[in-house]
């Protein structure tokens, strides 16, 4: 019961704010030590009043022993005066005379008390007298005339009972002021005895005071700062802080501060640590990458499932193992110091090579070595990531065998078609060299001879220009042939072409007009193939052309790719023998051109060439007679036509 | 028949040689060139034989195949090419059914001052060989 209200108190204490705090620590026993040193001054205060009263005391004592001195010593002058009349001998009564007066003065100045004023009035009534008896004892004897003995016995008798009186008197006085300074010792002595008591009783409160403002300051402010201070290591440490309990002064909220940021902190800690241990999971849990961690000497420290199925040892088996037991034998010495030395230099370090497994096997492996630093850049230790090849390793063989079968039966497919060429025509060369032979002298022969002879050289040069385009298509399908690609500038390509097949147009007798484009540009072109393509479209216009007068050959500008385009007036082509134009041996209305000589394989040719050079062959009906398009792409160069080339093609 | 810078008895009378493994083509050849005239013509169908021939026989020309068994036209050039002073013109007339570019250009370059593909016109032929010999004699007249 008695704890509830000290708590609330304290309560109320701690939520005051330090300032406050300050000054209730330090006013309160400063204003107890200030009381303290007040009483202490009335305590000498009184006791300087009453050393004052004992003072005035022995005054009084001493000036009343000396009325009565006085008036003694001046009654015996008086009486030896009286008694030898000679005038030294009133030396002391004339000394009381001029002295009482001063000292009773001080007397009256001195007395306080009341009832030593009643005495001292007593007294000064029998002084009085005393001096009176005494003037006039002098005056008595002093008269010459007047000689009466009896009166100045008597004199001199009631002299001496005044005296007696004054004594009397004096005693009176002395004995009450000696009554009134004892009271007064007393009192003083009481009082004095009381400060000092206070002054006691105010050292302890103020001792006590200041016991107590020291325990208010430390449980104000040291005990709390220093349990804050407490609570700011383990701040710093990372650990869980004391509970404090809840005040609103600057400390308190101080306090609340720190562990709002020790929460924020630790929530932050808690994501970093439950991310980490996700990555943790994923790394653990990735089967195809072997991925572990290496020390700074190449010790292994953790290891994943990857690991464990690449390498084939458990993770109990191979931590704390050095990794160069990853290592063949051959490798085993140099390798793995030379990796980490490479990774620590670079930062990582990769290679590709044999790795021994936990069973010794060996497979192919890609393996990368990451340095790890710490944020002042000191090295940590190693990441590791190895990678199986084997089964690419497998693949890339095998790959590359299939690209060296396929290239070695590419190589033995153009040997087989240059020999076939070679072996058609070098019997086809005496076939129609003697036939040329013999039609060189047809005069020798009779017509019927003359005609077969004909008919011999003829089917030998069909059968040479069938053979040509054959082994020109299965070279270029096998790509036998190299393909040169370069810029060709499209208006001295076309000079040249027409200079080429104008002898063609002009022997079937037809006109030949050309169309150079006003805008010059570049083809991206095999020179030749290019040639070869076009001359063929000219050649079929200028065969095919039975009806009309005229071919014409032209280009057309597109946004990448350039169409050159030949086309004629005759009769064109049917519809529906379009879809088989480019498909060899498909001579279209055969028995229509029987005459005309051919091999049914020149579009098919012309198209494989034109696509060879990634361009197209197709075919536009026109408005009379047909137009083929030969597109190739257009070169980024632009034309690049010097102008000493066209000079050259147009002469 | 074509204006010439010499004699054309002079042509007729330079020594050929014609080198090439298939019979036919050798008796083409002979048939063409008696046909123009000449007389000194020297056939091998044995490549094998070719440069022991050359040396001896000191040909004006020849006329040779490529492509043959044992040793091939392209190894003959180089042994003719070797065994001719450097001054010397002795036109090689390459012949051949190989119609590749690079076999053009690899005769060329060995030292065949022309290239014919088979099947060739005969005219042509006769043409070529004597313009070539028209040049070697020329060629000889000028020098010291």
């Amino acid at each position: 019961m008695t704890e509830e209200p000290l708590k609330s108190n304290l309560r109320f204490w701690t939520d005051r704010p330090l300032a406050f705090k300050g000054l209730v620590v330090i006013a309160l026993p400063l204003a107890i030590l200030l009381s303290a040193l007040f009483s202490l001054y009335l305590a000498s205060s009184a006791e300087a009043e009453a050393e004052d009263d004992v003072r005035r005391a022995f005054a009084i004592q001493r000036d009343t022993y000396q009325v009565h001195a006085l008036l003694a010593e001046a009654a015996a002058g008086v009486r030896g005066f009286v008694l030898t009349r000679e005038e030294r001998f009133l030396e002391p009564y004339k000394r009381a005379e001029t002295d009482l007066p001063a000292t009773m003065n001080r007397l009256d100045i001195a007395i306080e008390d009341e009832v030593v004023r009643g005495h001292f009035e007593y007294l000064q009534e029998v002084v009085a007298t005393k001096r009176d008896g005494l003037s006039s004892t002098v005056a008595l004897a002093g008269a010459p005339n007047t000689i009466s003995e009896i009166s100045l016995e008597n004199a001199l008798l009631d002299n001496r009972q005044s005296l007696d009186a004054v004594r009397m008197a004096v005693e009176e006085v002395q004995r009450t002021e000696a009554i009134v300074l004892e009271r007064r010792q007393i009192l003083v002595d009481n009082v004095r005895t009381g400060f000092l008591g206070l002054t006691a009783v105010s050292a302890v409160i103020g001792l006590l005071g200041s016991i107590a403002g020291v325990y208010l300051f430390s449980t104000g402010i040291v005990r709390r700062v220093s349990r804050l201070e407490e609570n700011a290591g383990k701040l710093a440490r990372g650990e869980r802080l004391r509970e404090l309990p809840e005040e609103s002064d600057e400390i308190g909220r101080l306090a609340k501060r720190l562990t709002r940021a020790s929460a924020l902190l630790r929530a932050r800690e808690e994501d970093l640590r439950a991310s980490e241990e996700r990555f943790r999971l994923v790394i653990e849990r990735v089967r195809d990458y072997g991925i572990f961690t290496l020390d700074k000497d190449g010790v292994v420290t953790s290891w994943n499932l990857g690991a464990k199925r690449i390498k084939g040892w458990s993770a109990d088996e191979i931590l704390n193992q050095h990794f160069s037991r990853f290592y063949p034998e051959e490798t085993r010495d140099f390798l793995p110091a030379q990796m980490l030395e490479r990774a620590r230099a670079e930062g990582a370090a990769e290679d590709e090579g044999w790795r021994v497994r936990k069973d010794g096997t060996r497979f192919w492996a890609n393996v990368v070595i990451t340095a790890l630093r710490d944020e002042e850049g000191e090295l940590q230790g190693f990441a590791k990531v190895t990678r199986d090849m084997s089964e690419r390793r497998r693949s890339e063989e095998a790959l590359r065998l299939a690209r060296e079968e396929a290239v070695a039966a590419n190589r033995a497919k153009t040997q087989f078609l240059s020999r076939t060429s070679h072996e058609l025509r070098t019997p086809l060369n005496a076939i129609l060299g003697f036939g040329q032979l013999l039609e060189i002298s047809e005069e020798e022969f009779e017509s019927h001879h003359r005609e077969a002879i004909g008919q011999i050289a003829k089917a030998g040069r069909h059968l040479l220009s069938l053979i040509n385009d054959l082994l020109d298509i299965s070279s270029i399908e096998a790509g036998a042939t190299d393909v040169e690609i370069e810029p060709v500038p499209v208006a001295v390509f076309l000079q040249d072409l027409y200079a080429l097949a104008a002898p063609i147009v002009a022997s079937a007798g037809l006109r030949f007009d050309l169309d150079i484009p006003t805008e010059d540009c570049s083809v991206l072109a095999d020179r030749r193939r290019a040639t070869q393509v076009v001359l063929n479209l000219i050649g079929n216009a200028a065969k095919y052309n039975t009806s009309g007068c005229s071919v014409r050959l032209g280009a057309a500008l597109w946004d990448d790719t350039v169409a050159f385009i030949v086309e004629d007036d005759g009769p064109g082509i049917a519809p529906a023998d379009v879809p088989r134009l480019f498909t060899a041996f498909d001579r279209l209305g055969q028995q229509d051109r029987a005459k005309i000589e051919g091999t049914g394989l020149g579009l098919a040719l012309s198209k494989s060439l034109a696509e060879s050079m990634d361009g197209g062959l197709t075919y536009e009906a026109a408005n009379k007679g047909a137009r083929f398009c030969f597109t190739v792409r257009k070169s980024a160069a632009g034309a690049g036509a010097p102008n000493n080339a066209a000079g050259e093609a147009t002469a | 028949m074509t204006k010439r810078l010499v004699d054309s008895d002079e042509i007729l009378s330079c020594r050929i040689l014609a080198i090439d493994d298939e019979e036919a083509n050798i008796a083409l050849l002979r048939n063409v060139l008696e046909r123009e005239g000449y007389s000194q013509i020297e056939c091998l169908t044995d490549p094998r034989e070719a440069l022991a021939t050359y040396m001896e026989f000191e040909p004006d020309i020849v006329l040779l195949d490529l492509m043959m068994p044992e040793v091939d036209g392209f190894q003959l050039l180089e042994s003719f090419g070797r065994h001719d002073a450097a001054d010397e013109f002795r036109p090689i007339l390459v012949l051949t059914a190989d119609t590749t570019v690079q076999a053009r250009r690899r005769a060329l370059a060995l030292g065949a001052k022309d290239f014919v593909s088979k099947p060739f016109d005969v005219i042509e032929v006769g043409l070529r060989i004597s313009n070539l010999l028209e040049t070697r004699i020329l060629y000889s007249r000028l020098k010291p």
